[in-house]
C-alpha cells in the first residue's frame, strides 16, 4: 500500500514513466552502492598487501638467519666462484661427439640432490645402430659399463654408437609449468625451471606434460621433482654437479647473456640443435653433433 | 523519485542486499589471506620464498677449484696434460668432510688436517677423500666400451703392454697389481 502510494506521490503520470524512473534511480543506487562495498573490499585488500610486506620481511630475516646457521660455515664462506650478477639467463650444452659413457655425472647428481633410487634427474642413453639395420637404445649405468653385468655387444657387428646425455630441457615455453594448477612449477628470474615442493601437490599432471620425461614424483616428498641445474650451486658461482663431475667436458654449463662465455663460444663454431625442436617449446639445453636418430 | 523515496520504499531489500555484498567481500578477503601464501607475486606467478628455500642447500660435491686453493701445484702439472678436464673427485672422491676441517684448520693452529692415509677411504661414501692408486679409476673411463668415440683414448690393459713393448720390463706380480698404469704413466700429468 505504501509503494502505491508513493508511486502515486511520486509522478502523477503513466504507470510506465512510473516504473522508467524507479529503475534509473535503483540502477543509480546499485551504482552508488557497487561503488562503495568495491572501494571498501580494494583498500581491504591494500591493507593485506601492507601486511603481507611487513610480514616478509620480518620471515625472510628469520630464514635468512636460520640458513646460515643450518648450512654452516662452508657454504657461506668460500664459494669455489663468484656468484653471479646481473640478468641471468643461464643455458645448457651437450656434445654428443665427446660422451664416453662413463655414468660419472649420474652418480655425481644422485649424491649431490640426494635422488632416490629407481628415479633420475638425468640420464645418458647409448645409441648402438648395427651393421643389419637394427637400432638398439639403452640406459648407460651410473657405475658405467664395467663391471655393470650387461651383456657385451660384439663391436664387429656394431655400425655406429654414441652417448646422448640427456636432463630437463628448461624450457622457454615450458608445458610443465604452464599445466601446474598450485603455480608449483615455475621459471626462475634466471630462466631455470624449478618446483617448490612446499607448494606441490603431486597430481603428476607436470610429469605427464613434459614431452622429455624429464620429471618423475618423489617417493619421499611426494612432490615433483626435477632437474634443478643443481640451482643451490650455480647461484654461488658453482657448475652443476653433473658438469663438474664430466672428465670430457661433454656437459657444458653457462650464462647465454654473455657472449664471451664458454657455452656461447661453443655454440657459435658448430650449428647445435635440441630435441623435439617440432614443439615449440624453445629449450635452453643444446646439443653438439645430435644424430637425426635421437628423439 | 529520489534517493530518499527510494530507500523509504525498498529500504530493508537494499541493506540486505548490502550486508550481503559486505559479507561477501569480507568472506573473500579471509580466504585469499589463507590460501595465498607469502610472497607469492613478488617475482611472478610463484612463491619469491622457494628461491631462497631452494639455494640454501649446501653444495657436497667439491668445485675443482675449491681444491686448487690449496693444491695448485696439481693445477699445473694438469694444465697441459690430457687430463686438464678429469676432476679432482675421480680418483680421490668428493672430499667435504676433508675441505670442511681444512677451511677450520686454516682459522685454528690447534686443528690438523689428517693424513689421507687416515680418510675413510670408501669411494663409496663419497663424502670422504681417497687416493685411487687403482687400475680400475683409470679403466673406468679408459676400459673399452661399445659407444665411445673413436678419437678417445680405450685401453685393454694385456694388449696395451704388449703394443708398448712393456711386457719385459715389468715382472708378472706387477701386471697384475692393481697399480700397473703408475708404473710408467704420472697420475695428474699421465704422460708415460
Amino acid at each position: 500500500m505504501r509503494d502505491q502510494a508513493g508511486e502515486s506521490t511520486d509522478c502523477g503520470c503513466s504507470g510506465d514513466c512510473a516504473d522508467s524512473g524507479e529503475s534509473l534511480a535503483r540502477r543509480e543506487f546499485l551504482r552508488g552502492a557497487t561503488t562503495v562495498v568495491l572501494g571498501g573490499l580494494s583498500l581491504s585488500y591494500l591493507s593485506v598487501a601492507a601486511a603481507d610486506i611487513n610480514s616478509d620481511g620480518q620471515s625472510q630475516d628469520g630464514t635468512d638467519g636460520s640458513a646460515a646457521q643450518e648450512t654452516g660455515s662452508p657454504v657461506t664462506e668460500s664459494p669455489a666462484g663468484n656468484p653471479p650478477e646481473g640478468d641471468i639467463l643461464f643455458g645448457f650444452l651437450v656434445d654428443t661427439g665427446t660422451c664416453i659413457g662413463t655414468g660419472k655425472c649420474l652418480s655425481a647428481c644422485r649424491t649431490e640432490n640426494d635422488v632416490p633410487e629407481g628415479n633420475s634427474r638425468t640420464w645418458v642413453e647409448r645409441y648402438v645402430h648395427f651393421k643389419d639395420g637394427r637400432l638398439q637404445v639403452d640406459l648407460v649405468p651410473e657405475t658405467g659399463y664395467a663391471g655393470s653385468g650387461l651383456p657385451l655387444i660384439d663391436p664387429d657387428e656394431v655400425d655406429r654408437s654414441y652417448f646422448v646425455p640427456k636432463l630437463c630441457n628448461h624450457c622457454e615455453d615450458a608445458p610443465c609449468t604452464q599445466v601446474c594448477p598450485v603455480h608449483a612449477s615455475f621459471t626462475s628470474p634466471e630462466g631455470v625451471e624449478l618446483v617448490d615442493p612446499n607448494r606441490c601437490i603431486g597430481c603428476a599432471y607436470c610429469v605427464q606434460a613434459c614431452p622429455y620425461g624429464a620429471r618423475f614424483i618423489n617417493p619421499e616428498t611426494s612432490s615433483a621433482d626435477k632437474c634443478t641445474w643443481c640451482y643451490h650451486r650455480i647461484m654461488r658461482g658453482e657448475k652443476p654437479a653433473c658438469v663438474e663431475a664430466c672428465p670430457v667436458d661433454a656437459r657444458v654449463f653457462g650464462r647465454l647473456d654473455d657472449p664471451r662465455s664458454e657455452i656461447n663460444k661453443r655454440l657459435a663454431k658448430v650449428p647445435a640443435s635440441v630435441l623435439k625442436e617440432h614443439l615449440g617449446t624453445h629449450p635452453k639445453l643444446h646439443y653438439l653433433g645430435l644424430s637425426g636418430d635421437v628423439t | 523519485m529520489n534517493w530518499k523515496q527510494l530507500f523509504l520504499r525498498d529500504g530493508r531489500h537494499l541493506r540486505i542486499l548490502a550486508c550481503a555484498l559486505i559479507a561477501l567481500g569480507v568472506v573473500t578477503y579471509l580466504v585469499q589471506g589463507q590460501m595465498i601464501p607469502e610472497t607469492f607475486g613478488d617475482l611472478g606467478p610463484y612463491r619469491a620464498a622457494a628461491l631462497e628455500e631452494l639455494k640454501s642447500r649446501p653444495s657436497v660435491l667439491q668445485s675443482d677449484a675449491t681444491c686448487l686453493k690449496c693444491h695448485d701445484h696439481v693445477g699445473e702439472e694438469r694444465a697441459e696434460s690430457p687430463h686438464k678436464s678429469v676432476g679432482c673427485l675421480h680418483c680421490h672422491g668428493i672430499g667435504r668432510k676433508h675441505v670442511e676441517i681444512a677451511r677450520r684448520a686454516e682459522k685454528s693452529e690447534e686443528i690438523e688436517i689428517p693424513a689421507v692415509e687416515e680418510w675413510d677411504g670408501n669411494p663409496l661414501t663419497k663424502v670422504d677423500l681417497y687416493v685411487a692408486h687403482n687400475k680400475q679409476a683409470c679403466l673406468s673411463c679408459h676400459g673399452a666400451v661399445v659407444g665411445m668415440p673413436e678419437a678417445f683414448r680405450k685401453i685393454v690393459v694385456a694388449d696395451h703392454l704388449e703394443e708398448v713393448g712393456a711386457l719385459d720390463d715389468l715382472d708378472e706380480e706387477t701386471i697384475k697389481s692393481k697399480g700397473v698404469c703408475l708404473e710408467c704413466h704420472g697420475n695428474h700429468d699421465p704422460a708415460p
